[in-house]
């Protein structure tokens, strides 16, 4: 599903050149359950960022499906970000003025769905993630937990192949952040693609494999049996 | 993304900082008021001046006597008659840019008709003084030449003189009795409305000739006549033939240059253009003001669509990420801009639209509501809502998705 070849990221401050991913290769299947760790400054955000479309590599191709990315332009990404690519952020990013149905129906405004059918598509979504009663709440009327929860509703609810969680757990408690992984488990088990990073050795455990980074490249790269 | 879905954004985010949106259309509010309010005051002069000559007749000069105070007591300008039917001839043979003259003389007199009473002003004179003033007949005629030459008991009513004696019947052929003289109605005049200082339907008018033997023979002896209306055949020629017909009355009265006059002239035009002179001013000041408050209001906008569109980057890339484009971006900060501009307009146009009232009825100033402004209003707001808007917007369709949504 996803082939990366030999791609570089190099980022300039100033005099320095901070090289954040140096020559990575990798592959992902279809409906494998990727963990990406490290350290903070691994690059393991700039890889996950640029399968997901937000950012674009200084060198190498990416290929997504059959399509080679690395020459898509800016409103070519959005559509790929918006039909085949779900995130979940460790800060939940929900708009704030909006309730939780509108948050969720956000992306398929962008798809250009109508509004019955977004409705529809949103509050099955949130039907998913448990929160069908809290639909009409605003984020700051809901718990961490519960944000993150729209937010997968939100990654989910355009039927996306791929689902791309940032730390999804790193601002929840341990008893939140298990409920959010049973989720993600279920999207898997239902065949969605997901690559997760993170840097706790617990939540990277629920993948199927595990790919640990190091200054820009992969260091191990291994099958992993989720418990 | 549809336009109504844009919209719906556009007011979530509006209306999450009311206070600000309002203050941000301030500008716009003043610009657009001041538009409305300028073009109402222009349009209002102008509407008033045509109907003021509409009424009293283009191009026409009025020649009254008056009494001169060269010995140092006025003796107010009812005393004395010093004009006469000859000055009337001399002038219509020395001046050939005068094209016609209306002699007039008046008096206010009890008018008894039908059993009723009423106090009306008579005027005597031909024929030309219909024509300069503009009066239509809405029945009967005017004078036919023998009841100008044998001096007829003939009279033409005006509409309040009708109301006031016989209701809505139709007046031809009634007598009425003026000075307890009795005339025969032979025309009702069209109805012109009053002015401020008159009411211009409550006259009636009989044969020169008749009225200087039977009404005011005491008081307009021999030819002496109360004033003449002049028509000058062209407009240019107004103001040169108002010095002529002063040089010609000094010579014919006998008045040195720097005399005082035993006669006036009354340039109507004049006043219309001084009327017209001053709205002008005031529209050209109102102008200045609304171009600059919708410059400034222009310029308040884009400010502070620019701090939104800071304030905002990590919500834009959130919209990034979950698929918005460029363009669905570009668009949504342009409505909200947009959104602003047009709410200011209509504000405006609201306050616009009460000052208009207020000065209308406070001053009594005729201001007339211009549906062009309105729309105008409405092009000029939403207009500088884009221009101003399209930095801004294009600033934060620019954004990277991931510099937007790492931005803290």
């Amino acid at each position: 599903m996803i082939k990366i070849n030999s791609i570089s990221k190099e980022y300039v401050m100033g005099d320095n050149k901070l090289l954040a991913l140096n020559n990575v290769n990798v592959s992902i299947l279809e409906g494998e359950f990727v963990s990406i760790m490290g350290s903070s400054g691994s690059g393991k955000s700039t890889l996950m960022n640029i399968i997901g479309c937000l950012d674009v590599p200084s060198s190498g191709d990416y290929f997504f499906k059959d399509d080679k990315i690395s020459n898509f332009n800016s409103n070519k990404l959005a559509e790929l970000r918006n039909k085949e690519i779900g995130f979940i952020f460790q800060n939940f990013n929900l708009l704030p003025r909006l309730n939780a149905l509108e948050n969720v129906v956000l992306p398929l405004l962008y798809s250009g769905k109508n509004q019955k059918e977004r409705n529809r598509l949103a509050f099955e979504a949130l039907e998913n993630v448990g929160l069908k009663d809290r639909i009409h709440h605003r984020p700051n009327q809901l718990s961490g937990g519960q944000q993150q929860r729209v937010s997968i509703a939100r990654a989910i609810a355009g039927s996306p192949k791929l689902i791309l969680a940032d730390e999804p757990t790193g601002a929840l408690d341990s008893k939140t952040s298990i409920e959010i992984m049973t989720i993600l488990n279920d999207l898997n088990a239902n065949g969605i693609t997901i690559v997760l990073v993170t840097h706790e050795d617990d939540i990277a455990k629920y993948g199927s494999r595990i790919i640990k980074m190091k200054d820009g490249q992969i260091i191990e790269d291994k099958k992993n049996v989720p418990n | 993304m549809s336009l109504t879905d844009l919209i719906y954004l556009s007011q979530k985010s509006l209306r999450s900082n009311i206070l600000r949106s309002v203050l941000t259309s301030l500008g716009i509010i003043i610009g657009v008021s001041s538009v409305i309010t300028m073009i109402s005051i222009g349009s209002g002069a102008r509407q008033e001046v045509e109907e003021q000559i509409e009424r009293f007749g283009s191009n026409n000069l009025i020649l009254r006597s008056q009494s001169s105070s060269t010995r140092g007591v006025s003796m107010g300008t009812n005393s004395v008659n010093t004009l006469t039917l000859k000055d009337m001839e001399a002038l219509k043979n020395e001046l050939p840019a005068i094209s016609a003259i209306a002699p007039r003389v008046s008096l206010s007199t009890q008018i008894i008709a039908n059993g009723n009473n009423w106090l009306a002003t008579v005027t005597g004179t031909t024929n030309d003084y219909f024509n300069l003033g503009n009066w239509k007949f809405e029945l009967g005629r005017s004078f036919q030449e023998d009841e100008l030459d044998s001096g007829s008991r003939v009279a033409i009513i005006g509409k309040t003189v009708q109301k006031n004696l016989f209701g809505t019947d139709n007046p031809i052929d009634e007598v009425i009795r003026i000075n307890k003289v009795p005339f025969t109605v032979i025309g009702l005049l069209d109805a012109k409305g009053g002015t401020a200082w008159a009411d211009l339907d409550d006259t009636i008018v009989v044969p020169l000739k008749t009225a200087k033997q039977r009404l005011v023979a005491k008081k307009f002896p021999g030819d002496q006549i109360r004033s003449m209306t002049i028509n000058v055949s062209s407009s240019d020629l107004l103001f040169k033939t108002e010095k002529d017909i002063d040089t010609v009355m000094r010579k014919l009265h006998k008045i040195s240059a720097n005399g005082n006059p035993d006669f006036v002239i009354r340039n109507y035009a004049q006043f219309l253009n001084a009327r017209q002179e001053s709205s002008r001013v005031m529209s050209i000041l109102l102008a200045t003001v609304a171009g600059i408050s919708l410059i400034v209001g222009g310029i308040g906008i884009m400010n502070i669509m620019l701090v939104t569109v800071t304030e905002r980057t990590k919500e834009i890339g959130v919209c990034m990420s979950v698929g918005a484009k460029k363009r669905d971006i570009l668009l949504q900060f342009l409505i909200e801009s947009l959104m602003i501009s047009l709410i200011g307009g209509l504000i405006g146009i609201g306050l616009g639209l009460g000052v208009i009232f207020g000065v209308s009825e406070y001053f009594n100033w005729k201001m007339s509501l211009d549906y062009i402004s309105l729309v105008l209003s409405f092009v000029f707001s939403s207009s500088i809502g884009i221009i101003f808007g399209f930095y801004p917007a294009r600033k934060a369709a620019n954004l990277n998705p991931i510099d937007a949504l790492r931005y803290e």
